[in-house]
């Protein structure tokens, strides 16, 4: 799709207003957008060619924009209009891409459930009772209602793949270092990663190859030369070894997602793939989460640090710094992300940082170890992006947060955030008339293996450019 | 009672790059406030560190001078505090994995040299500068940034004179091999101090105490000075001595408690993620060594034994860098080494001070100095009369040009000397007569009227000479 609208040079203008009115109209429906972005300015700038010339895209609201409000999602950057552009937003540029609207997205990028921006939740296009996900929520819906062909998103523990599930969309992140993070307000460092929506593997190729690239500002960006995804895109799966994640599957209670699951994986290895089950460590797989959980409160504590009031941030008042310092704190941010503060900075005390931190540290390096056993055999490894589809936004099932079904089964996906491997959700099926999908991870700057596996799946499937219908 | 007294010093330096530490904005002193910053200084959200190549060439030098082992896997971690000259709300630096680690420089001491070791050098971002008015506080970020070396040394030093011979060889070493200005007075170069007492033989050192403000040498061994004295007075008076941090008064020539230390504060460090591990080439650490500029304690070595000077005289010239090169220059074109550095030591540096200049901020010529020095070597000047050329000299002028302009030249003919001694000799028997009976000092009223009789232009030696001998034939 989005090379069908570079190639239509005529056609750009209309397109991409015609996307910034549709953004407006969905607004009130979805509440997928923070600020929008008159395209105006954007289209007298178009270059002659681009590999998204005249195509309208979105950016989650951590993308910096030059002049433009970039809100992370929270109060206390509500008013923050940053000076620079994120390496990503002038790459799209100057591929030719206009961006119309900053989307909604979780505060500061930390939750699942895009239900904690300041701006309120964003609702899923397919039934508008249920959550789209996070923490790039806005942006899923936006992709996923037919606004835009693709939308940037941000994924540090499964933000981008999350969404893309309960949306019905392909959600890419690709390797640690493949996309510069300069510009990107971080969550944590080590674990975040630029990541995107697209509807068709094709686009997520396109939006790729536009993407990718060494960047001197972001020292951990990799030099290696960035492939033509389009071109390398090879869905014949003779000789491909996949590894189906044993413990996801045993732990999602669902039975419906489970056929679904196990139909797909038939289906592929009558395409020629070797389809095998495999088992991780089930202790290491539960122990995913919780090291998580501190290596990125810990980090976020810190990269966070900056938003105090007096540098950045709305302004509270107070006898002294301190006191600003704190009461902008206080009330700049949502009792979510106070208590995870709170959280990460014990984990960094000097006298819990071994016990806590640096322990979580080692965990992430088995689970990486133990990913690297699986990938020596295997080309890939995949399981279910979520037992289930979105949940509604009103539930009050009490989910037992440690139960294996949460634990694995819901949480393992950050698994790709701690060994920086690239990793693919794509929808997989339908329960309830709203999507779910399937991922799919592969070895570090294997992104061509990656789109290849999730294109048999899409040929399997046939949801290419799968659309909500909006009523 | 007699004590042991323990100091160790902590120098923050700043290096003398183009750029900043973690980011591209141009380094600056003395800049309008707040323009040469930019996202990455100022802490923007999003903004991500770029390690400055030239940052880790200018340490890897200071740890090579300072015969630090360098640790070829550079890594950075964050220093976590809240303050308001802190931009992102933590500071980069090297805290688990130091770039140097023990090393030393040797000091001059009343007991002879003795050596200083140097437990570590680190990289770290220097912060925003403060500058607190009644009612508000202003910041300016240019500093933000700049890239520092902290050089942390063992508790070595003994006295206030060690410490401060301590800091004058650090400051000499970095600032030859230019990776830093080392200007106490600007900031690029801040000690911190740490000096503790003990009770003769104590097996614990006692409690330290930490003063800062110090910005120059010479307060250092008045501050150290002084808080040994203090400590002293409160351990003789039986009272404790509590773990602060001071300042000193230049005023008062005291140091005056800003805060006393309870338990340390915890940074909560931990690596930085933004930075991956950078694996220094070994050949590149030694090009660099391999090119690395001459030490003052080698141009000490190398005056001795080439220029014969003496030890004051090369401690007084080598202390200034500028001086020291300036004489190189000199004794490229004259052989009188030891004129050479009298000369840029006593008139030059007279005339520099009065005249609120610097040796690389006048028009002296290197060469100019050198034919001056001939001149009186050759004996067509007299020192008298070369000190009179100084100001043309100091303004660029060929000496013998001016010279020339202004008639001096040296006699130094015996024949029309001979004829101004009888000739003074004549005038005044007196002299004789005192000369006769035991007066010295009669020949040098004899000299001085030849001299004004010659204007001045009469070889002084050789009248002397001459009337000595004269005086003998008459008394004879």
């Amino acid at each position: 799709m989005i090379a069908e609208m570079a190639a239509d040079k005529n056609g750009a203008e209309k397109r991409v207003k015609e996307a910034y009115a549709k953004a407006q109209e969905y607004q009130s429906k979805f509440n997928d957008v923070i600020t929008f972005v008159d395209p105006e300015e954007q289209l007298k700038d178009l270059p002659a060619e681009g590999l998204m010339r005249g195509v309208p895209v979105v950016l989650k609201d951590n993308v910096n924009t030059k002049g433009i409000r970039t809100t992370a999602g929270s109060r206390i950057l509500s008013t923050y209009v940053p000076v620079y552009d994120a390496e990503i937003v002038e790459k799209l540029r100057k591929a030719g891409a206009v961006y119309i609207a900053k989307s909604s997205m979780d505060e500061l990028a930390m939750g699942g459930t895009n239900l904690t921006c300041f701006t309120g939740p964003a609702y899923n296009p397919w039934d508008t009772r249920r959550m789209t996900g996070g923490s790039s929520g806005g942006s899923a819906a936006l992709v996923a209602s037919g606004v835009v062909p693709m939308a940037i998103g941000s994924d540090t523990g499964d933000s981008v793949r999350k969404p893309a599930s309960f949306c019905g969309i392909v959600g890419v992140k690709p390797t640690y270092g493949r996309i510069s993070r300069y510009g990107i307000i971080q969550y944590a460092s080590s674990l975040d990663h630029v990541g995107y929506f697209t509807r068709s593997i094709e686009d997520a190729c396109v939006t790729l190859k536009v993407l990718a690239g060494r960047d001197d500002r972001d020292m951990t960006s990799s030099n290696r030369e960035v492939p033509d995804y389009s071109a390398l895109l090879n869905s014949d799966m003779h000789g491909r070894k996949i590894a189906v994640l044993g413990n996801v599957i045993k732990n999602i209670s669902n039975q419906e997602t489970v056929k679904m699951f196990n139909d797909l994986m038939d289906q592929l290895r009558a395409k020629g793939a070797q389809v095998d089950v495999y088992d991780f460590d089930e202790n290491l797989m539960r122990a995913i989460l919780p090291a998580y959980f501190i290596i990125a409160n810990c980090e976020a504590t810190s990269n966070d640090s900056n938003l105090d009031g007096i540098r950045f941030g709305v302004r509270e008042d107070g006898e002294d710094m301190a006191e600003i310092m704190t009461n902008s704190r206080t009330k700049g941010f949502g009792p979510l992300i106070r208590r995870r503060f709170v959280i990460g900075s014990y984990g960094l005390f000097e006298e819990n940082q071994e016990r806590i931190f640096r322990k979580a540290q080692k965990v992430r390096r088995v689970v990486v170890n133990a990913m690297n056993d699986c990938l020596k055999e295997y080309d890939a490894i995949i399981a279910p992006a979520s037992g289930n589809i979105a949940p509604l936004i009103n539930a009050n099932e009490d989910q037992d947060a440690l139960s294996d079904e949460n634990l694995i089964a819901e949480n393992y996906m950050a698994m790709g955030n701690f060994s920086g491997y690239p990793s693919i959700t794509v929808p997989m099926g339908f329960e309830e008339g709203c999507p779910i999908g399937v991922n799919i991870t592969c070895r570090a700057f294997e992104e061509t293996t990656m789109f290849d596996v999730a294109k048999a799946v899409e040929e399997i499937t046939g949801y290419k450019d799968l659309q909500a219908e909006v009523k | 009672m007699e004590y042991d007294v323990t100091i160790g010093i902590e120098i923050h330096c700043q290096l003398k790059t183009a750029t900043k530490m973690f980011s591209g904005a141009p380094t600056s002193f003395g800049r309008k406030a707040n323009t040469c910053v930019n996202e990455v200084d100022l802490g923007h959200p999003g903004s991500m560190p770029q390690v400055n190549e030239e940052a880790v060439r200018k340490a890897v030098m200071a740890c090579t001078a300072l015969h630090l082992t360098i640790d070829p896997l550079i890594k950075f971690d964050r220093k976590n505090y809240y303050y308001s000259d802190l931009p992102k709300g933590f500071q980069i630096t090297q805290q688990f994995h130091p770039i140097g680690r023990d090393g030393y420089v040797e000091i001059d001491t009343a007991e002879g040299p003795k050596k200083i070791r140097i437990e570590r050098i680190h990289m770290e971002e220097d912060t925003a500068k403060q500058f607190h008015l009644s009612k508000v506080s202003l910041l300016d970020y240019n500093r933000a940034g700049t890239p520092l070396i902290e050089i942390v040394s063992r508790p070595d030093m003994h006295n206030g004179a060690e410490a401060e011979a301590y800091v004058e060889a650090l400051r000499q070493t970095l600032y030859y091999i230019g990776v830093s200005d080392c200007k106490m007075e600007e900031g690029s170069m801040r000690c911190d101090v740490n000096v503790s007492i003990a009770p003769k033989g104590a097996a614990h050192l006692g409690t330290k105490n930490e003063i800062k403000n110090l910005n120059s040498i010479s307060h250092i061994g008045k501050a150290v000075d002084y808080e040994v004295e203090r400590q002293k007075q409160l351990l003789e008076a039986g009272e404790k001595v509590m773990q602060e941090t001071r300042r000193f008064d230049e005023k008062t020539g005291t140091t005056i408690m800003m805060r006393r230390k309870e338990g340390n504060v915890d940074y909560k460090f931990f690596p930085e993620p933004n930075i991956v591990p950078i694996r220094l080439d070994a050949a590149w650490i030694k090009s660099i060594q391999d090119a690395m500029p001459e030490l003052p304690s080698a141009r000490k070595q190398r005056y001795e034994r080439d220029y014969g000077l003496s030890e004051h005289d090369i401690n007084v010239l080598i202390s200034n860098k500028e001086m020291s090169d300036f004489f190189e220059q000199v004794v490229k074109y004259t052989k009188n080494a030891k004129s050479a550095c009298n000369w840029l030591l006593s008139d030059v540096s007279a005339w520099l001070n009065a005249n609120e200049k610097t040796i690389d901020t006048c028009e002296l010529k290197p060469e100019m100095l050198a034919k001056l020095i001939g001149m009186i070597d050759d004996g067509k000047l007299s020192n008298a009369q070369a000190k009179q050329l100084v100001d043309d000299l100091m303004d660029g002028k060929d000496p013998e040009q001016s010279a020339e302009e202004k008639g001096l030249k040296q006699v130094s003919d015996t024949g029309a000397i001979s004829a101004m001694v009888n000739e003074v000799m004549d005038a005044n028997p007196q002299a004789i007569e005192d000369f006769r009976n035991g007066k010295d000092r009669a020949v040098g009223f004899l000299t001085g009227q030849v001299m004004k009789k010659s204007k001045g232009q009469a070889n002084p030696g050789l009248v002397n000479q001459l009337i000595k001998a004269e005086l003998q034939k008459r008394i004879g």
